[in-house]
């Protein structure tokens, strides 16, 4: 399985990062992938359903861990927030927590892409992060699927 | 009694009055497909409780995003919910295929909501709490619920008829309050119309069906309920491309127009100064005229000729042909000195060639009106009828003469001057004028037919009839020369029996050939 486009890593580190920077109310060593799923899942939740949303997060995270191993123990639970053991957390280094938090986060991403384009997606992503830079994004060439302008 | 109405009629300020006076007016949203709002007398009434049934594949959902795409603003957003269906995520990937589909509305405009959770782990009352709730926070123009049958068919797995009815009840009241203009979608199959409380509260009840006729397939659209307005009843055919749905009224969309006939009794050229000369002075303005004959007797060539004539004076026209191609025609025209090409550059003409084998007959009558429009169109050939009928898929003939005859009816009531041509056998045994019952089709006819003379075989010309007045009943030798159809001769005087194409010779003239007879 690819990793997803550079393009969509890009933005997925910027969606990590912004997440990150901050007040958050989950456990300090939580992913930051957490951050930024749980910001985006009552918004596709709405869209989509819940289960809808379980289902699409699930497949993002068998894409992930494909290149990310320590993102097998993560799980989806049936509301559709991601679960994972303190020990886990603790024991991966920061770098290859964050490059698993790129990996899932842009692995969603991709799938959006895959189904809705980029356009449709990088709006939903505007609507949920409406301060959030994204104007020097390049996603008119290149990604799959997605509607020629 | 009488003396206390007026007594408070005076007491009644002016203005009230006239309020009291007036009907309410029933503002109508167009739907954003073609066709349809003329189907519908104008749109769809605003605040409205309407239902999208039928089959699946039908294209109710494509309709429903039309609807909202035309109508959702920031101001008056549209609100669409989605219940175990086809999923929100795959409805958008495939629905924003259509040139309809604004992305840019999406958020604001147009909201999806997924219902389906609701749906599935509670009752009614949470489907109702959740519907009114969202509609509450956005206060939306629209609102779309697809499928509805799904929220029905998981809610009546535990609840009698009756919860039902209130249910559908409360939403359809709800709705109504908030000022929305509602779309119920759902599957549903013609036999459940009956029984089911959703119809009767229903205010529009919009039909989508897929008929299947040998190996064609035609979407149509009913009209089955339209609340306090009128629509135009039967079936309509309905097409989807890549801009959505398009609807072709059965009245092709004259029901509502006036008829424009300008100068009735102003008779026009057909460039053929012997044939003007039988038809009494030409053909009525206005008039649908009939050419009837067999192969290569130069119907199309005096067809041609109509059109050319009519360029000539400055009237457009337009030419839907079925067999030849158009170069065919361009060339034979300019054979004839007629310089078409010109015309269509110009914008004064349009050869139509359809020969779409899966298009109905409205979609086919459709194109011709398009182009009328675009040209300004006072002159119209179909060339010819019997391709025409050839041209439509086999489950479309059997609608091809109603069509046709309200076609020809509302052009020539506008003043379009239409020729059409009709092949026909010749039997030599009788002068038949076409296979179709043509005298409700046309106002005149014309007959070419094949006739065997001194060994030739030769071509003349009768004029069948004239609705518009009187014209000769001479039946006239013509040629097709570099100018076209020529009549020769004054009237065959010295032959009988010329009408079955096998004349007697009744007097002894000599006679010199039109054409050079062969030598051996």
């Amino acid at each position: 399985m690819n990793p997803a486009a550079p393009q969509t890593q890009d933005l997925a580190k910027r969606l990590i990062d912004y997440e990150m920077s901050g007040d958050k109310s989950f456990e300090p060593k939580a992913p930051a992938v957490f951050y930024v799923c749980e910001t985006l899942r009552p918004h596709l939740s709405i869209f989509m359903g819940d289960t809808g949303f379980h289902a699409l997060l699930s497949r993002a995270l068998v894409l992930a861990y494909a290149h990310v191993s320590w993102l097998q123990a993560v799980q989806v639970k049936a509301d559709g927030s991601l679960g994972v053991s303190d020990k886990v957390a603790e024991q991966v280094a920061p770098e290859e927590m964050h490059a698993g938090s790129v990996a899932l986060v842009s692995q969603l991403l991709s799938l959006l892409m895959a189904f809705i384009g980029a356009n449709l997606t990088l709006r939903m992503v505007r609507e949920v992060w409406p301060k959030l830079s994204l104007n020097d994004l390049e996603f008119s060439k290149g990604d799959k699927n997605e509607k020629a302008k | 009694m009488k003396k206390q109405n007026d007594a408070a009629k005076r007491n009644v300020p002016k203005k009230v009055e006239v309020l009291l006076a007036g009907k309410v007016t029933i503002h109508k949203i167009p739907t954003g497909v073609r066709g349809f709002d003329d189907i519908l007398g104008g749109g769809i009434p605003e605040f409205s409780f309407n239902i999208i049934a039928g089959t699946p594949g039908c294209g109710k959902t494509t309709l429903a995003h039309q609807i909202v795409f035309a109508n959702a603003t920031e101001k008056k957003p549209a609100l669409y919910f989605t219940v175990l269906g086809e999923p929100a995520i795959k409805m958008l990937r495939y629905q924003q295929q259509y040139s309809f589909f604004d992305e840019s509305k999406l958020g604001k405009a147009i909201r999806f909501i997924n219902l389906s959770d609701v749906v599935l782990e509670k009752d009614l009352d949470a489907v109702f709490h959740e519907i009114s709730k969202q509609v509450a926070a956005i206060g939306p123009s629209l609102v779309v619920v697809d499928s509805f049958r799904t929220v029905v068919r998981k809610a009546t797995s535990g609840v009698g008829d009756l919860e039902m009815q209130s249910f559908i009840q409360r939403v359809a009241q709800f709705l109504s309050s908030w000022e929305a203009t509602t779309f119920l979608v759902g599957e549903y199959v013609q036999e459940e119309i009956r029984d089911n409380p959703l119809f009767t509260i229903a205010d529009g009840l919009f039909w989508l069906s897929q008929l299947v006729e040998r190996n064609s397939v035609v979407r149509k659209l009913q009209i089955m309920k339209s609340r306090g307005h009128d629509s135009v009843p039967g079936l309509h055919t309905i097409r989807i491309s890549a801009d959505g749905m398009q609807a072709f009224s059965r009245t092709l969309g004259f029901a509502n127009k006036k008829k424009t006939n300008p100068t009735r009794g102003r008779r026009l050229s057909v460039g053929i100064p012997e044939l003007d000369e039988m038809m009494g002075g030409g053909i009525v303005e206005g008039d649908s005229l009939l050419v009837a004959g067999p192969s290569g007797t130069g119907k199309s060539a005096l067809a041609t000729q109509f059109i050319g004539e009519g360029l000539r004076h400055g009237e457009p026209g337009i030419i839907a042909i079925f067999e030849e191609r158009p170069p065919g025609y361009t060339d034979r025209a300019d054979s004839f000195g007629l310089k078409f090409e010109t015309s269509q550059k110009k914008g004064k003409l349009e050869i139509l060639y359809l020969r779409p084998l899966d298009l109905s007959v409205d979609e086919m009558m459709q194109e011709i009106l398009d182009a009328i429009e675009r040209v300004g169109a006072k002159r119209l050939v179909i060339d010819s009828l019997v391709g025409f009928e050839m041209a439509l898929a086999p489950g479309f003939r059997a609608d091809f003469r109603e069509s046709l005859y309200r076609m020809i009816g509302a052009l020539t009531g506008a003043g379009v001057t239409i020729l059409s041509t009709v092949e026909v056998e010749d039997t030599f045994t009788a002068l038949s004028f076409s296979h179709y019952t043509i005298s409700f089709l046309t106002d005149d006819i014309i007959r070419m037919r094949y006739v065997e003379i001194d060994g030739q075989l030769r071509k003349v010309i009768v004029v069948i009839k004239m609705r518009g007045g009187n014209h000769s009943k001479d039946i006239r030798e013509y040629v097709i020369t570099d100018k076209g159809v020529v009549v020769i001769h004054p009237r065959q005087t010295e032959y009988a029996r010329l009408s079955t194409g096998l004349p007697d010779r009744i007097s002894q003239r000599e006679e010199v050939a039109p054409e050079p007879k062969a030598t051996k």
